[in-house]
């Protein structure tokens, strides 16, 4: 029928459609020349979208590819094949989805050497898609024809052009059936993971062996040859499709748990969610492919090959960086990394056989790392150490240290980890000695190597602390390690350009140092103690003379090092004292010599000089304080006030006398008051004396003292300490503190309040917060009690006064918890007037009113499940006020200026007030949700779903669609709609018609747009919406009312009620528009209550459908398919949990049925 | 409480056009004196002298009279003048020929010395809903004896 099912050939066609043909062809060769000179661009597009998109293109497709002298042109005859086979698949007769699938594989046979690769490999890549498409109908014999003709292709019987073609078209394949490359079809998810599953299971290992073959037919003729030669080209493809096969997931191969488990007794750890910046991935095939990766020798012929190419090349530097020799050292890389259950378990020889055969092979890239880090350095290329040193990452990832450091043992007199030190010293020697900016192959190959250290070092940490590096590794780690730091130092004094990266940047690469420091911390603790006071000595000696800057940085970065080295970043958790400091220096007895206390005694002792001013103004700088505020955050959270429990770990050194002094020196019967005291006079001067210096300030705020006040062992302490009342009592009264920034500001009041908990009782708690807030609050009432407030408050000193007020308060009511809520809901309940008076004089000041609404918003959030019923009532009065008043002002309200970047600023302050607003609604709805106050639900007096709803009545005419392009206040907005509808329909019923129909305006704008995550909250809302009325019809109620049946307007007009009009507007997007697959079934969930509810409606709809399909054949389709929709699987009309999901099914049946011909035009 | 304790006393008729205040309290949305001119600060980013010198603030702001865009760099600890803007509503009554308007105080006078603006789609702005009939209140901006219209709100038929 299509003139496909007959193979090749291409007579038989009459001159009428000959001539219809050619003109088709000279239209689409016309606007490929068009768009290629870009003239008229546009028209030329249309041209290409009506071959796409018309009906059974296929002739004309197939003409173009044979006879067009264009390129361009069959390339987008292929892309036309492919859009509309693809499109109307399910209607294809079987015959045809064959040919088409044939007509692309000879195509690209025939026209092998054609010099257009692009061409081929399009067609190539179309005749894989098609595959793919009818990879579960086709039998498994006509696989084996397509098949038979690849392999035939591959062995190299046609020749070199069609070998090479085979294996590109087997690449296609491949990346197709993979999931994370595989082109979309419009299909479920379920027909990918069936297609991946037959193909692992059935094929992919047979397509290796073909690779191989193919490979090993060439390899002869390329080693033999003097010149490059056209056997190169085939090589390289064949390498790459073996990498990319290796790089399949093999989800399919691993036999489920059981192989789980074998990877931890093979010594293999999984791959522990480890930041790096490599990849590696770690191949697991499965033990099926033992023969053709293990016994086949296919390593050896590997290594061979690329070691004899390589010495007949040795000469010509560019080698290295050939197609061939990149892709040979990539499958290399990868082999380096197979584990799993292809090794057997009861032969561990073999795999420590595979990874040595791999090494030597890897070997001449990285040994000698000296010379060959010169060689490079005179202009060698560097790729292939860089491959050299991921190939070790590779080893590393999969083996222990003990067995990566034997490996080695035998080629040479010492072991993989003093090689691994040694390559890493010469590449850090390198960068030390050039610090251009620019990214050169040293910077690469150190995050390679670093991140090898990394892999093999963390492998130890999770093991328990007994699989210590062999001692030749200890000593390769100490001395890299200085090497290391003494680099570090050089390089921060030398580069002047980003010197001002913050405390955070370097973070990744030092926890890296921090790993090899501590594989050997008898070295290199007292190394760093002695580096250290050398260093301050130095700053003392100089003071005054000379200018300290050098020594100031090398200080600098010292103080990160040894951060990262005593203490591990607590993201939240007890960071634990590391267990390499724990478990060594097991001589120690006293504790004034264990060197972890003397290196964190001396830096403490250096950090408080800066209480001296003198001391302060000559070393301390603001850079230098910033270090020392980091470092004492990081050391406090490990180190100080441990709590026996919490900080030790479950570990079995318990007894250990060095331990035991390691953990009670800074602990309260010792140090530890003493230190924190000092630590609490550092914050403050930090605060008070280093003005505008705003990275200072936030790190003391957020790093140091919220870190404290957040161990609540800590809190009993400070609380007793005069340092910390101090800080309280300027915090209060001192104006310096109002100069912080707004950020610190708050976080600061909400570290005093959150101190609160260290006190006896509760009552004393709240005490202390009122004592703390008060002044703040009296401030807010005595400022909006005075008479001249209006002028007043524009005045800039009363501006900053206020905005500093609120950062206050609103730090402080984040802060709420059981204990302090007593406190901080009267703080809120005494500033409510005064909150309101504000917004109403500074409704032109933007930033203050953005600041009054977050106050509100965090308020609420902190206090409202805790409040009782009449308490919950002035809260919600007092929001409702608030709303209106901030609506009373904004609607309406234009912003001229001249300015663009204002009046973008002044939408943008519209969008952050009305978030705000929208959040303050959602905490209001949650409520409902959590409420811990002592009333029982019945006495709850306030009806939180209709409050929230009159406040949705009040913002959402602020709410306009050109606000909703905001992501984040679309997010919010459709997120508490949706839930409302689903929560409460019944008081959406209620709302009058034009806040009903604002609403319900925004969802079905909110249908259309692009985010995923939107429109499945639309659809849930009118899941919602229908499954509502329905229920309530069937039980007799009213449901949505005269919402849902439409009426008729003064003018005679029908106005159709809202549920058909999303009827229609749901089956028109289902139908005719682009969306993902995942939303069919949250469409299903909701197209099924709306037909329920409008059964006349989509009867008709259904009908209108039908009656427009020209053709016969598709409209006896359509209506069976639209039969079956509603009642195939037995489909009821209930609203039960088991019809939504058999109508999903249904739906998912119908769009495939009927999408692709309806979307034809 | 301290003695440096906020008393709020209404500013006498001299008041100061312009306050200081330290730079390194200036944010993003705040006004700022750049050149002698009240300005609008849009974006404000901080820096060091040196790598062991001290914080600077770099403001880009905008004359919130004529748009134009004017910076500065200031040493975070040092003071900048802020300027006293003042915002005041007035409905609107009419709009005259020769391009003022007329202005309905609080107190129940009229003001009658301000400007249209000269831009024609701000005036455009303004004049289409005045000539639509509704009722409009303006919003005047004034700081360091200049004002200028800035708001227009439609407060609807009552």
């Amino acid at each position: 029928m299509l003139g496909f099912s007959n193979g090749s050939g291409g007579g038989g066609v009459g001159a009428e459609d000959l001539a219809q043909l050619q003109s088709t062809m000279r239209a689409i060769e016309l606007a490929c020349s068009y768009i290629q000179i870009n003239s008229n661009p546009v028209a030329a597009e249309a041209t290409i979208l009506s071959l796409h998109q018309s009906p059974q293109p296929y002739k004309a497709c197939r003409y173009i590819l044979e006879n067009s002298q264009v390129a361009n042109a069959r390339f987008q005859a292929a892309a036309a094949i492919r859009e509309s086979a693809i499109r109307e698949w399910s209607f294809l007769a079987t015959d045809d989805k064959g040919g088409l699938i044939s007509f692309c594989l000879g195509y690209v046979m025939q026209h092998a050497n054609s010099s257009e690769g692009y061409v081929l490999s399009k067609v190539s890549s179309v005749a894989a898609q098609l595959m793919k498409r009818g990879w579960l109908e086709f039998t498994p014999a006509q696989k084996e024809v397509f098949f038979y003709q690849i392999n035939q292709a591959i062995l190299g019987s046609h020749g070199l052009d069609v070998q090479f073609i085979g294996v590109n078209f087997l690449e296609s394949l491949v990346s197709e059936f993979s999931p994370s490359t595989s082109s979309a079809m419009g299909l479920p998810r379920e027909f990918h993971e069936n297609c991946r599953k037959s193909l692992e299971q059935n094929f992919l290992k047979s397509f290796y062996q073909w690779a191989q073959d193919a490979a090993l037919s060439v390899t002869s003729k390329i080693i033999e040859s003097h010149s490059s030669v056209p056997e190169v080209k085939v090589c390289n493809a064949t390498l790459r499709l073996m990498h990319q096969i290796l790089n399949w997931e093999f989800p399919y191969s691993k036999g489920g748990t059981r192989a789980s488990i074998n990877v931890f007794s093979d010594g293999i750890r999984p791959d522990n969610a480890l930041s790096r910046k490599t990849e590696c991935v770690i191949v697991q095939p499965g033990a099926s492919w033992c023969d053709v990766l293990l016994s086949s020798s296919h390593v050896g012929w590997l290594i061979n090959f690329y070691s004899s190419v390589r010495q007949k090349f040795d000469l010509e530097g560019y080698w290295l960086d050939c197609p061939v020799a990149v892709s040979a050292r990539k499958l290399i890389v990868q082999l380096c990394s197979l584990a799993g259950e292809i090794f057997p378990s009861n032969n561990v020889q073999m795999r420590d056989q595979h990874l040595l055969l791999l090494l030597t092979g890897v070997l001449p890239w990285i040994d000698p790392p000296d010379v060959i880090s010169k060689e490079i350095e005179e202009g060698r290329s560097g790729s292939e150490m860089i491959d050299g040193c991921r190939a070790l990452l590779s080893i590393g990832t999969v083996t222990t240290p003990v067995v990566f450091d034997q490996l080695l043992r035998s080629l040479r007199p010492f072991g993989t980890l003093t090689l691994l030190s040694m390559l890493m010293g010469e590449v850090v020697k390198v960068l030390m000695a050039n610090s251009t900016d620019e990214e050169t192959w040293s910077y690469e190959a150190r995050d390679i190597l670093l991140d090898t250290w990394t892999t093999l070092l963390t492998s130890m940490d999770g093991s328990g602390g007994n699989a210590w590096l062999p001692p030749e590794g200890i000593h390769a780690a100490a001395s890299l390690f200085s090497l290391i730091v003494e680099s570090e130092l050089k390089a921060t004094t030398e580069d002047d350009a980003d010197c001002l990266a913050s405390v955070s940047a370097m973070d990744e690469r030092l926890g890296s140092y921090a790993l090899i420091a501590r594989a050997a911390v008898d070295a290199t603790i007292p190394f760093l103690a002695k580096l250290f006071s050398d260093h301050v000595a130095r700053l003392h000696q100089g003071r005054g003379t000379v200018d300290p800057t050098e020594t100031l940085e090398e200080v600098y970065s010292l103080l990160l090092i040894i951060g990262h080295v005593l203490a591990d970043e607590g993201e939240g958790e007890t960071a634990l004292v590391p267990d390499a400091l724990q478990s060594h220096f097991v001589d120690v007895v006293e504790a004034n010599n264990h060197p972890v206390v003397v290196l964190s005694s001396s830096i403490i002792k250096f950090a408080e000089q800066c209480l001296d001013a003198e001391m302060r103004s000559s070393i301390f700088s603001p850079r230098l304080m910033e270090a020392v505020i980091w470092f004492l955050a990081r050391w406090s959270f490990t180190y100080l006030l441990l709590v026996e429990e919490c900080n030790l770990g479950s570990n079995k050194l318990q007894s250990l006398p060095s331990r035991a002094c390691l953990f009670t020196y800074f602990n309260e019967h010792n140090q530890g008051k003493f230190v924190l005291d000092i630590i609490v006079r550092i914050s403050l001067t930090s605060l008070t004396s280093y003005p505008g210096e705003k990275d200072l300030q936030e790190l003391t705020c957020f790093q140091l003292l919220h870190a404290l006040v957040r161990r609540r062992n800590i809190c009993f302490h400070l609380l007793s300490l005069d340092s910390w009342r101090n800080l309280a009592n300027a915090f209060a009264n001192d104006k310096t503190l109002f100069l912080l920034n707004s950020v610190s500001q708050r976080s600061l009041a909400q570290t005093l309040v959150l101190s609160a908990y260290g006190m006896r009782s509760s009552d004393a708690s709240n005490q202390y917060v009122k004592d703390l807030m008060a002044h703040m609050t009296s401030s807010l009432v005595d400022l909006s009690n005075s008479s001249d407030l209006k002028n007043l408050a524009q005045q800039p000193d009363i501006i900053m006064l206020v905005s500093c007020v609120l950062e206050r308060l609103r730090g402080a009511a984040s802060a709420t918890e059981p204990r302090t809520q007593r406190a901080i809901y009267e703080m809120g309940l005494s500033v409510m007037n005064p909150v309101l008076r504000l917004l109403e004089v500074y409704k032109h000041e933007s930033a203050v009113i953005y600041l009054l609404l977050k106050f509100v918003v965090d308020w609420v959030d902190g206090q409202l499940s805790y409040l009782e019923a009449h308490e919950t009532a002035v809260v919600i009065n007092f929001c409702m006020s608030l709303l209106q008043i901030y609506s009373s002002h904004n609607i309406g309200k234009i912003s001229l200026s001249l300015s663009s970047t204002l009046l973008n600023e002044a939408k943008t302050e519209k969008y952050k007030d009305l978030r705000a607003l929208l959040q303050l609604l959602s905490h209001l709805c949650s409520k409902d949700m959590v409420d811990f106050s002592s009333d029982s639900i019945e006495t709850q007096s306030t009806n939180i779903s209709q409050v929230v709803y009159f406040g949705l009545h009040i913002i959402t005419p602020l709410i306009t669609l050109e606000l909703l392009k905001y992501p984040k206040l679309c997010f919010d907005y459709f997120s508490l709609i949706s839930h409302m509808l689903e929560v409460y329909p019944e008081t959406l019923a209620q709302l009058n018609n034009d806040a009903f129909s604002h609403v319900l305006t925004t969802v079905d704008f909110g249908l259309h747009q692009q985010d995923v995550d939107i429109v499945t909250m639309c659809l849930r809302a009118l899941k919602a919406l229908a499954s509502y009325h329905y229920k309530e019809k069937n039980a007799g109620n009213s449901g949505l009312g005269s919402h849902a049946a439409g009426h008729t307007d003064p003018n005679g007009v029908f106005h159709e009620g809202i549920l058909s009009r999303f009827l229609r507007t749901l089956l028109h997007f289902l139908l005719f528009e682009d969306y993902s697959t995942d939303l069919v079934s949250t469409a299903a969930d909701a197209l099924f209550p709306l037909i329920l509810c409008e059964p006349n409606l989509y009867q008709g709809l259904g009908n209108e459908l039908i009656e427009k399909q020209a053709n016969p054949n598709f409209k006896t389709r359509l209506a069976n398919a639209l039969q079956v929709l509603t009642t195939s699987n037995q489909l009821s009309s209930s609203l039960d949990r088991l019809n939504y999901q058999r109508f999903r099914k249904n739906l998912n049946n119908f769009l495939v049925e009927v999408r692709g011909f309806l979307k034809t035009r | 409480m301290s003695d440096e304790e906020h008393h709020f006393e209404s500013s006498d008729a001299g008041a100061s056009k312009t306050y200081p205040q330290q730079a390194g309290t200036i944010r993003k949305n705040g006004y700022i004196v750049i050149k002698n001119r009240p300005c609008k600060v849009v974006e404000v980013s901080t820096s060091k002298t040196g790598k062991h010198g001290h914080a600077k603030c770099h403001f880009v702001a905008i004359d919130i009279f004529t748009s134009k865009k004017l910076e500065d760099i200031v040493p975070s600890s040092h003071n900048c003048d802020v300027p006293h803007v003042n915002r005041t509503d007035y409905q609107l009554i009419d709009i005259s020929e020769d391009g003022y308007v007329s202005l309905l105080t609080d107190n129940g006078s009229t003001k009658d010395d301000l400007k249209l603006p000269n831009d024609d789609t701000l005036l455009q702005q303004i004049k289409s809903g005045f000539d639509d009939g509704k009722d409009l209140v303006v919003s005047v901006m004034s700081a360091m004896g200049e004002e200028q219209i800035n708001a227009l709100k439609d407060i609807g038929p009552k």
